[in-house]
């Protein structure tokens, strides 16, 4: 028999136990297009973080009070249980002041230091009252150093007083009315005006830091919660980084051992979410593909029940010239036909679901970072779905396949 | 009469039942010429349908020799024994056995299928033969919409699609009224006068004797006598 015929009975088979073909299709389409929506937006987290890396921020490093072991948050278990973070190493209170600024000015590499605080700060804003994270920032710098992109209005500048950044959320949604570019906000009790609005989601305020040291009582003058440097060159991020740790350690007085601050480059921090990331997708890949595994099961099932049907058929066939290769072929191609349908119909699904689902996940953490990352379709993981949909599917009716070429035809003709 | 078509030599067949070996046939010897019209006539149980499956080559004996224009068949392998039966030998059942997705048509050009047969030339074949039978108004119809007489008339045409020696028919008037049965029979008949066919039928049905040139009647899996009539 010529493939074609065979693929025309196989297709046959398939348009003649519509139900049965549809319930195992549907099991193949879920397998897939899980495997392709979770696929598209790992591909286009990773993306963004890549993207992330290679635009701004990438030349940035921050450097914070206290040490926990290693630096970075890949280590930040500290031994004997200690509290992780800013935790300190000695009873004195350790920070960071101008001493640092100052040392981090003689490096050359440097081409920019922000130094920040930040607290908590209650707002106030026509009748509703609200606590937000305050940030302040060196204004003479933070334009050039910030990773922060403005919606409406402008940034801070360096002649700037009482005037603030503010989140997207806290504009939109966090008070009764929008609250808008040009529009005066208490914080703790004195007035501030919204210069810039951020394109993000957060409540967050940022103004100039000489300001911020006003607002926030607890925190005292010339002392920061950070300092965030820029390096000249991007391609020395872990060199300069490196020097910068040798230069505060010397002035600061401390080794190795008892270091008692932090410096990690956000290049780092991106590279390690990028690996969080992937080992994420790939744990969901895994579920998904266990989705696809079960769809392959059903196709298998579907199979041996059709040769079960059919045995009667396939003894007439046998009995009209059918040679095995032929029961075969028909068989086989069924199989590969629900796994191709399944699998086309599954990439589409996938296709959609990964365009929809971001969109669908709000808010913050890693939710709001797929919402914002969208995802990417890649042609790999389209042909690689399609390709495993056919390849089980083809696999799992191959058994069934092999029995149904295999009776007898006697046994098949008189078989009830 | 002409040569001879199918000679069974010696022919046993016996199936193991548990323990108990059952034999269905025990050493039978025959002598099929091409041409004839030759009726199997037997009880239920007496081997005649063991005997239709080896000389339809769906099944191989236990022992002896079967051949089939002087070709031994009895030990082909599966493959070769499909070529055979799809080039050789057209089936009739009583149970019709049409594949009920399949239209009329295509009921009639699956033969023609496995032998690769180009579809326009197939496609013609099913037609003539379908116009044969009397059915060229129903070509497009599935079988269960055809009553058991016409479902008949569409395996009798599928038997002929590859225009082989051999029809074998096993009670194929079996589920069909009398009149209907009639007209199958004299069918297969003028197929035997005009066109020269080897026909076996195989039946319980004495009222089928009288077509048939050779009677042979099997008992017990041994055959009782040869009539000529």
């Amino acid at each position: 028999m010529k493939l074609i015929k065979a693929f025309k009975h196989a297709l046959n088979m398939v348009r003649h136990s519509k139900l049965r073909s549809w319930l195992t299709i549907i099991g193949i389409v879920i397998g897939v297009a899980s495997v392709v929506s979770i696929m598209s937006i790992g591909a286009g987290l990773e993306q963004d973080i890549t993207s992330r890396l290679s635009g701004m921020g990438a030349d940035l490093s921050t450097i914070t009070p206290g040490f926990s072991k290693a630096s970075g948050f890949s280590h930040r278990m500290p031994s004997g249980g200690g509290s992780a973070g800013g935790a300190t190493a000695t009873d004195e209170e350790v920070v960071l002041d101008r001493t640092d600024v100052q040392v981090l000015k003689s490096i050359p590499e440097i081409l920019l230091i922000n130094t920040e605080i930040k607290g908590s700060a209650e707002v106030y804003y026509l009748g509703k009252r609200g606590a937000v994270t305050l940030t302040g920032v060196d204004q003479k710098v933070w334009a050039q150093i910030t990773t922060l992109e403005i919606r409406d209005g402008r940034i801070l500048g360096p002649a700037d007083q009482n005037v603030i950044v503010i989140g997207g959320r806290l504009a939109d949604d966090y008070f009764e009315k929008p609250l808008g570019i040009n529009k005066m906000i208490t914080i703790e009790g004195g007035s501030f005006r919204v210069v810039g609005i951020l394109d993000d989601r957060s409540t967050n305020i940022y103004m100039p830091i000489q300001m911020a040291y006003q607002v926030l009582d607890d925190k005292e003058t010339d002392i920061y919660d950070s300092i965030i440097i820029k390096i000249k060159d991007e391609g020395e991020v872990d060199y300069v980084t490196e020097k910068v740790e040798q230069k505060l350690m010397m002035t600061r007085h401390v080794t190795e051992k008892d270091k008692d601050f932090t410096i990690s480059s956000s290049k780092q921090m991106e590279e390690m979410r990028s690996e969080m990331v992937s080992s994420l997708t790939t744990f969901l890949t895994a579920i998904a593909a266990v989705a696809l595994l079960v769809g392959a099961v059903g196709i298998a099932n579907t199979m041996f029940t059709s040769v079960l049907e059919k045995t009667k058929e396939i003894g007439i066939m046998k009995a009209l010239g059918a040679r095995n290769k032929d029961i075969l072929a028909i068989f086989l191609l069924n199989a590969f036909l629900i796994g191709l349908i399944g699998g086309i119909i599954g990439v589409i699904l996938g296709y959609l679901l990964s365009g929809i689902l971001p969109a669908l996940m709000g808010g913050g953490g890693i939710t709001g970072r797929v919402a914002s990352a969208g995802s990417l379709v890649t042609i790999e993981s389209v042909l690689l779905s399609l390709s495993v949909a056919v390849g089980i599917g083809t696999l799992s009716g191959a058994v069934p396949a092999y029995q149904a070429s295999k009776l007898k035809p006697v046994d098949a003709l008189r078989y009830e | 009469m002409g040569r001879t078509l199918i000679e069974l030599t010696d022919l046993w067949k016996i199936y193991q039942m548990g323990e108990v070996e059952f034999a269905a046939l025990k050493g039978v010897n025959l002598e099929i010429d091409k041409g004839e019209f030759v009726a199997v006539i037997g009880p239920s149980g007496s081997g005649k349908s063991t005997m239709m499956n080896l000389i339809g080559c769906l099944d191989l004996p236990s022992r002896g020799v079967i051949r089939l224009d002087t070709e031994d068949i009895s030990k082909l392998g599966e493959s070769d024994l499909a070529q055979i039966r799809g080039k050789k030998i057209g089936f009739i059942f009583q149970q019709f056995n049409l594949i009920p997705t399949l239209s009329v048509l295509e009921n009639v050009m699956l033969p023609l299928e496995f032998q690769e047969v180009a579809t326009s030339v197939a496609q013609q074949r099913g037609l003539y033969l379908l116009e044969m039978v009397g059915l060229n108004d129903r070509v497009h119809h599935l079988p269960s919409q055809l009553s058991g007489g016409e479902r008949q008339r569409v395996a009798i045409a599928r038997s002929l699609a590859v225009d082989p020696d051999i029809i074998l028919a096993d009670e194929p008037t079996g589920n069909l009224d009398s009149k209907t049965g009639k007209y199958i029979l004299d069918f297969l008949n003028g197929l035997h006068t005009n066109e020269g066919k080897t026909i076996i039928i195989v039946t319980h049905d004495l009222n089928l004797v009288k077509y048939a040139e050779k009677v042979v009647h099997i008992k017990d899996g041994e055959i009782e006598k040869v009539e000529y009539t």
